[in-house]
């Protein structure tokens, strides 16, 4: 029967596919994905929207004049038949001066056209509108290969070890609606670029070089955004989320992430009472989002803010033994609890994100724990498996991450000494989900 | 032909040069065949020959890397191949497509038909031009190296921005020598490229038949000699960035080296100050080959001649002030992205003129639709179509959106596949009777414009819609709920259509080269002089130099039959008193230097520098031995039609 079944398939699911992509042709479903240029949600994209709008209809009136004519010609010469081919050659014309001097400045018109716009825009899209900038909220981004990390220099936080330092998160920037943000673009290794689609179109992160651009979501919602220049071998897995918030919501946000992390007490003799989940293995590449997320990303992303109601205070404390005894902390910073690192990202507030991996994973149990598991099938060459990692003052050599696959025993191929067993990868996933 | 004249021996070398006496390091290897004619050839057409070949080769394995892009592409987080490997696909399609396939086409063209279309019988440097062929093999061999050493492909990208190219993130473990291989290929290319740019200028500046002013010269000359002085401004700039980096790699400077306070940015302009340039080295050839088939096809001659000429000039001209339009996202700031916005714009109208004045070509004609012409107009239609999407990411704040996403992908690939690779089979189409004497089947080359034609739109036209969707360039995998499924399906689906076009037209080729229909001279009623010898060409090209009385040469001659005849008569008389035809002799020498160059390189890739200045020392003997064996040369007499009978060398 699964024989009969695995011939059919492919047929119906060739026709399948021949349909739901011919379907979008008619109803403009090819511009309407999560990082569409034509659905824009704040001035910055809109503007620039405006500015291809003006292209288009320019050049689709000159083909449409230019290719008629073209067709026109290429029907009306033809030779039709072989006595045509070797009738008497045409006049040997060389072309009419007047007609070209007029082809010329007729082009130099369209161009016109486009271009008053387009200088428009350029000065618009650069900076802060000057009206606005008493307003505007700033915010740094920084590139490492392949995550962001979101600077909030106007948040000051008190530091483990004294001292204050701004507010620091990965891979998702939450930013206030309706009002203008200036990010500031920076990077710590090679280039990246910052772009959110429907918020504003890309800047590069420039080593050496202080690029910034602006933004503003008009309203609160949730956007995807991607790393948009070749930034080495896991490029296509540096994406990032922005969320919008209305002012109150945005206040209440900044005033949690400001407190240190939060700590589940557990008793002196509490037990684990979870049982793990198998969680199955993994296939490399496989796909870390699901339907039910993106049906409402935004309010998903709101009810991830609050804990867990069904917290295992024991399997959490030996979660964070864990993270301690692994040496996360060399690189990972949860404040308040263990490590000052900072070449990952910060993980402070892990647990109220919506995604995991730079973007790549939704943040939920199983996903968390493949990361864990076997990074380097997730995000192919990151740090965090690689015994290397290069930093702003050159190559620091770092522990090193292994796993041992599950069915032979057999030690992943890096030469790091970190091995976490499932236990450990368990209590883990259940410690960083605590982190809200 | 005066028999007395032909019986007359004539000894080819200057009195005082003593060539009983010389070495024999120093005999000329004048095979007429096999292999060693092959290694030592200075015919322009046999180079043009081996050009054509290897950038064919280059141009199917450039082919295989797309498709298999495009497998890993089909379906969203395939795993067909590895991150790592679809970095190196990508990075040696482009690099393979750009530097192995369209350059050395073109400069197959270059060498074939341009001494013929000037009534010369080689270009101005034999030995020169042979060289430029065997380093352009020598880069190849270095940039596909990684095929079969651990190192593997290179895999920072075509354009090779820093510091991605620096010895932090390119080294995946100690030895990689797979960037290092990339810097030094590019600079044997550029090497090559340079040598043979400046052959052709000497050429057609020096060269020409009597009678043919400037502005008599066929257009696709023309475009050879823009493309050449555009090889040779624009491949210094990237000369000097490859040394730094090669520098920042082996001997810890810090041009782009960010710890040591380099500037990567600065790569970037001096890559796009040769790579924009770059692209109209690609095109300008392209539209060369178009300017001669649509006229000839048409009956009439170029619409507007002077006019195509200097747009041609113009678009070289702007072409290097527009570098910075592919840094529109590196925050230059509002006044530099406006210039350059405006100074892109402006290309347009040259680029206009050419399609207008194409067009006027066919109005009026009597259009044969033959397969070369079935080629030219599509790359009429596709490249207007690149056009336009050019003018699109020509407006910065329209860029910003565009720029590294799959929206620029089908822009350029409507520009170099739709505009020069479709200009390049016209031309193989075109001249095909020409160099091999037979015509290919119209069925079977209509079938393959046409598959390939639907192939090339189902693959790129959709991809602009995928770009405008978000979906950035050089990813090796895409989630499925992006709305990006659909598309990537059908242009995996188109690219194999291509593919198989692709697989046609060279089966046809192949198969026309054995068993091809034969056909006598001038087989499409043409206008250019190169059509005026038999095919194939006979070693010297021409019995009698020709003499040049106006702008289309050979139709002219066709239809001042009389007058031409007198003139050839008087003209043969003076070649022979001139001594005969004279031919360069075949050396060994630039295959030796060029071995150098290779060996040299190779060991400077593996970081063993006593073999790179052995290398170097082969590089010098040969170049040495070159000199000192001199000029050498014969000359021929024409017997009778046809035929010809080498004398006295040496």
């Amino acid at each position: 029967m699964s024989s009969s079944d695995s011939s059919d398939q492919p047929k119906r699911r060739f026709w399948h596919l021949l349909l739901v992509a011919l379907i979008p042709i008619f109803s403009g479903g090819w511009l309407s994905g999560p990082q569409s240029t034509f659905d824009t949600k704040g001035p910055v994209a809109e503007t620039q929207l405006d500015v291809f709008y003006v292209t288009l209809w320019v050049t689709v009136v000159i083909f449409a004049i230019v290719g008629s004519v073209l067709a026109y010609a290429s029907i009306k010469f033809k030779a039709r038949n072989a006595a045509d081919e070797h009738a008497e050659p045409p006049p040997q014309g060389h072309g009419n001066p007047l007609i070209e001097i007029g082809l010329i400045v007729a082009s130099i018109l369209a161009l016109v056209i486009i271009s008053v716009p387009t200088l428009k825009a350029i000065w618009y899209t650069y900076e802060v509108p000057e009206e606005l900038q008493d307003d505007a909220y700033e915010i740094t981004a920084i590139g490492y290969q392949w995550w962001f990390k979101f600077e909030y220099p106007t948040e000051m936080v008190t530091q483990p070890f004294g001292g204050e330092a701004p507010l620091v998160t990965g891979n998702e920037l939450v930013i206030p609606a309706g009002r203008p943000v200036k990010v500031n673009l920076r990077t710590v290794d090679v280039i990246h670029s910052f772009w959110v689609p429907k918020l504003a179109g890309k800047v590069d992160m420039m080593p050496n070089r202080g690029n910034h651009l602006w933004l503003q979501a008009d309203e609160p919602g949730y956007f995807w955004g991607q790393c948009a220049e070749y930034c080495g071998e896991s490029h296509a897995r540096m994406r990032f989320r922005v969320i919008a918030l209305a002012e109150d919501d945005f206040n209440a946000w900044l005033e949690n992430q400001k407190s240190p992390a939060r700590t589940v007490t557990a008793a002196a003799d509490a037990q684990i009472t979870t049982e793990f989940a198998d969680y199955g293995t993994f296939v490399r590449n496989q796909p870390g989002w699901s339907h039910e997320f993106d049906a409402d990303p935004f309010g998903n992303w709101t009810a991830l803010q609050s804990p867990n109601v069904d917290e295992d205070p024991a399997l959490i404390a030996a979660g964070r033994a864990a993270f301690t005894a692994n040496r996360c902390a060399g690189c990972h910073t949860v404040r308040g609890h263990d490590g000052v690192g900072n070449i990952g990202p910060d993980l402070t507030r892990v647990g109220s994100r919506s995604t995991i991996a730079a973007g790549v994973l939704e943040n939920n149990p199983k996903n968390l724990y493949r990361w864990i598991t076997e990074p380097d099938r997730v995000k192919p060459g990151n740090f965090m498996y690689h015994t290397r990692i290069v930093s702003p003052i050159g190559m620091i050599s770092m522990p090193g991450y292994t796993t041992r696959d599950k069915n032979t025993g057999e030690r992943s191929p890096t030469d790091g000494d970190i091995e976490i067993t499932p236990e450990e990868a368990h209590a883990l996933v259940a410690y960083l989900h605590s982190l809200k | 032909m005066d028999q007395s004249l032909t019986k007359n021996e004539f000894i080819g070398h200057e009195e005082h040069a003593p060539a009983a006496k010389r070495s024999w390091l120093f005999t000329r290897p004048d095979h007429k065949t096999g292999l060693i004619n092959w290694l030592t050839t200075v015919d322009h057409k046999r180079i043009g020959l081996l050009y054509g070949i290897s950038a064919l080769f280059f141009f199917l394995v450039g082919g295989a890397e797309a498709l298999m892009i495009r497998l890993q592409l089909a379906v969203p987080n395939n795993d067909f191949m590895s991150a790592q490997t679809y970095n190196e696909m990508f990075t040696m399609h482009a690099t393979t497509m750009i530097f192995l396939a369209v350059m050395p086409l073109s400069a197959a063209f270059f060498n074939y038909i341009m001494p013929l279309q000037i009534g010369a019988r080689d270009v101005a440097f034999p030995r020169l031009n042979g060289f430029a062929y065997w380093l352009f093999l020598a880069g190849a061999i270095i940039l596909n190296l990684g095929f079969f050493v651990k190192s593997g492909l290179p895999d920072m990208g075509w354009f090779g921005y820093a510091p991605l190219t620096s010895n932090a993130f390119s080294s995946e473990f100690a030895g990689d020598m797979s960037t290092d291989m990339w810097v030094m290929g590019i600079q044997v290319l550029g090497v090559s490229s340079i040598i043979g740019s400046l052959n052709f200028i000497v050429t057609i500046i020096n060269m020409r038949a009597p009678g043919l002013t400037m502005m008599r010269l066929p257009v696709f000359t023309w475009m050879t000699l823009f493309t050449a002085f555009l090889i040779i401004l624009s491949f210094p700039a990237i000369t000097i960035a490859l040394v730094e980096v090669m520098m920042d790699r082996n001997f810890g400077t810090s041009f782009f080296e960010v710890s040591g306070g380099g500037l990567p940015i600065l790569w970037q302009h001096l890559f796009w100050v040769f790579g924009h340039p770059e692209v109209y080295i690609l095109i300008l050839p392209a539209m060369g080959i178009i300017s001669e088939i649509l006229p000839t096809f048409s009956r009439k001659p170029l619409f507007g001649y002077p006019i195509v000429v200097f747009s041609g000039a113009v678009i070289g001209l702007l072409g290097f002030g527009v570098w910075s339009h592919h840094m529109f996202t590196t925050g230059m700031g509002t006044v530099a992205t406006a210039a350059f916005t405006l100074a892109t714009m402006a290309i347009a109208v040259p680029t206009g003129v050419k399609i207008f004045n194409w067009i006027g070509t066919l109005w009026n004609g009597h259009l044969s639709m033959r397969t070369p012409m079935m080629f030219a107009l599509g790359f009429v239609w596709m490249f207007m179509m690149g056009g336009f999407s050019g003018i699109m990411h020509a407006a910065a704040p329209a860029d910003a959106q565009q720029q590294d996403s799959y929206f620029v992908v089908a822009h350029f690939h409507y520009v170099l596949i739709g505009g020069s690779i479709f200009a390049l089979l016209a031309g193989i189409h075109y001249w095909f009777p020409l160099i091999f004497g037979r015509v290919v089947s119209e069925f079977w080359g209509k079938l393959s414009f046409w598959v390939i034609f639907a192939g090339f739109n189902i693959t790129f036209f959709p991809l602009h819609f995928v770009g405008l969707n978000g979906m950035p360039r050089r990813t090796f995998t895409y989630d499925g709920n992006m709305g990006w499924n659909s598309i990537n399906m059908i242009a995996t689906i188109g690219a194999f259509i291509l593919g198989i076009g692709i697989a046609v037209y060279f089966v046809v080729m192949v198969y026309t080269y054995f068993k091809g229909e034969k056909v006598k001279r001038d087989p499409w009623d043409a206008r250019t002089l190169e059509w005026s010898i038999p095919n194939p060409p006979p070693h010297h090209n021409f019995d009698v130099t020709p003499k040049v009385h106006a702008r289309d040469a050979f139709w002219y001659e066709k239809h001042h039959q009389k007058e031409i005849e007198a003139e050839k008569a008087k003209q043969a008389g003076d070649d022979e008193a001139h001594g005969g035809i004279h031919m360069p002799s075949n050396s060994w020498f630039p295959v030796i230097t060029a071995s150098g160059m290779l060996i040299g390189s190779l060991f400077f890739c593996n970081h063993n520098f006593i073999g790179a200045i052995g290398g170097i020392v082969i590089v010098f003997f040969g170049a040495w031995m070159w000199s000192v064996e001199g000029p050498g040369g014969y000359h021929l007499h024409i017997t009778k039609e046809g035929s010809d009978d080498a004398d006295a060398q040496h």
